[in-house]
């Protein structure tokens, strides 16, 4: 009987202190710079200002009004090879709607190796080098491929991490394109997608 | 007495916050078994054996992967003078296919696997202890992700006896 109470204390001791381990793992969460942790939607995606294959300066504030799907992968990650394919294919499709993609290399690779990558994928979109401190930005993006799916108003709307299924990408790039631009109607959210200036390689 | 109060105590213990993971929180990781005492005479090469075991559900490439763009698995040694390092010796990859790429076949280690090192002691060294210290790099995947290049400390002591 006393062994059975001696048990019982020591199994609500350590399950208090599991959950004062849960309480504070939140806290710190929640005061982390950017709180791009866990469930992220609803969240305004962090601007940001990279260069592009060629040189150029692109800001993520440069798209609003288009829905952007938000790509973090790298050359040497095998399951981001298999993504791209569809990401043209989307780009296709949706480019006309308002969907951007954004293709973020987190190589150490210099940017013609990518490129001649990126031209043999037949990548149809902009590709951004990556910076460390763009990962930190949405939440230090360790695990390739990762993907952010933004509103045409600049929220998040869905993450994708590890390879997903080409319809779970598809449902992400609709809901995406779906919101419309706070303070206009549809008709307007389109007519803004087409005058906002493509993005050039 | 009956013990069924333990099991929503356990589930309890279980769900909490502190046990949950989501996706991509775990850490690939190839930890290094200690490596056996080696000793050489002087003058002579000697073989080391390393034995690495690699995270469950974890595979990195091969030192040999079958392209160009993968990063491949590399053993970076530097041994103190009079020891030198004469050559690494890698196993080869199992060839494998995934479920994210059917149609491509990698080289990867996975689980555990041994490199071996050779290193020599000069003619004229003096007996005692000699560190080896270096690292492995490697560039882990599971079966749907990949994580950026890590490193892990490797270290070892070669002991130089007289002829």
């Amino acid at each position: 009987m006393k062994r059975n109470a001696l048990l019982f204390a020591a199994l609500l001791i350590a399950i208090l202190g599991m959950l004062g381990a849960g309480k504070f793992l939140n806290r710190v969460r929640q005061h982390s710079p950017t709180k791009m942790v866990g469930d992220v939607r609803g969240l305004a995606a962090p601007n940001f200002e990279l260069a592009t294959l060629d040189g150029r300066r692109v800001k993520l504030s440069d798209y609003r009004g288009k829905a952007v799907l938000l790509n973090f992968w790298a050359t040497w990650c095998s399951p981001c090879k298999v993504e791209m394919p569809w990401f043209v294919e989307l780009q296709k499709k949706y480019g006309n709607d308002g969907l951007v993609i954004l293709g973020i290399a987190m190589d150490d690779s210099d940017a013609p190796k990518i490129a001649q990558f990126a031209s043999e994928m037949g990548v149809n979109y902009p590709v951004l080098l990556g910076t460390d401190q763009v990962s930190e930005q949405y939440g230090n993006v360790e695990f390739l491929p990762t993907s952010f799916y933004i509103d045409r108003d600049g929220k998040i709307v869905g993450k994708g991490t590890g390879l997903l299924a080409r319809s779970e990408i598809e449902d992400n790039v609709r809901k995406a394109l779906a919101s419309p631009i706070a303070g206009m109607n549809r008709a307007q959210t389109s007519s803004a997608a087409q005058t906002t200036q493509p993005a050039a390689q | 007495m009956t013990r069924t109060w333990l099991v929503p105590l356990f589930g309890l213990l279980l769900g909490s916050p502190a046990f949950s993971q989501g996706p991509g929180e775990r850490v690939p990781s190839v930890t290094v078994a200690p490596v056996s005492k080696v000793q050489v005479k002087a003058g002579n090469p000697a073989s080391v054996e390393i034995d690495f075991r690699i995270g469950s559900e974890f595979h990195i490439n091969s030192n040999k992967p079958r392209s160009e763009l993968l990063i491949p698995t590399v053993l970076t040694l530097k041994a103190a003078e009079p020891v030198s390092l004469v050559a690494v010796k890698y196993p080869a990859g199992q060839d494998v296919t995934f479920p994210f790429a059917p149609n491509e076949e990698l080289s990867v280690y996975s689980g555990d696997f041994t490199i071996t090192a050779t290193v020599r002691a000069s003619a004229k060294a003096v007996p005692g202890d000699y560190p080896v210290t270096g690292a492995i790099r490697f560039q882990a995947c599971d079966r749907s992700a990949c994580y950026p290049p890590r490193s892990t400390p490797v270290k070892f002591t070669v002991t130089v006896v007289g002829r």
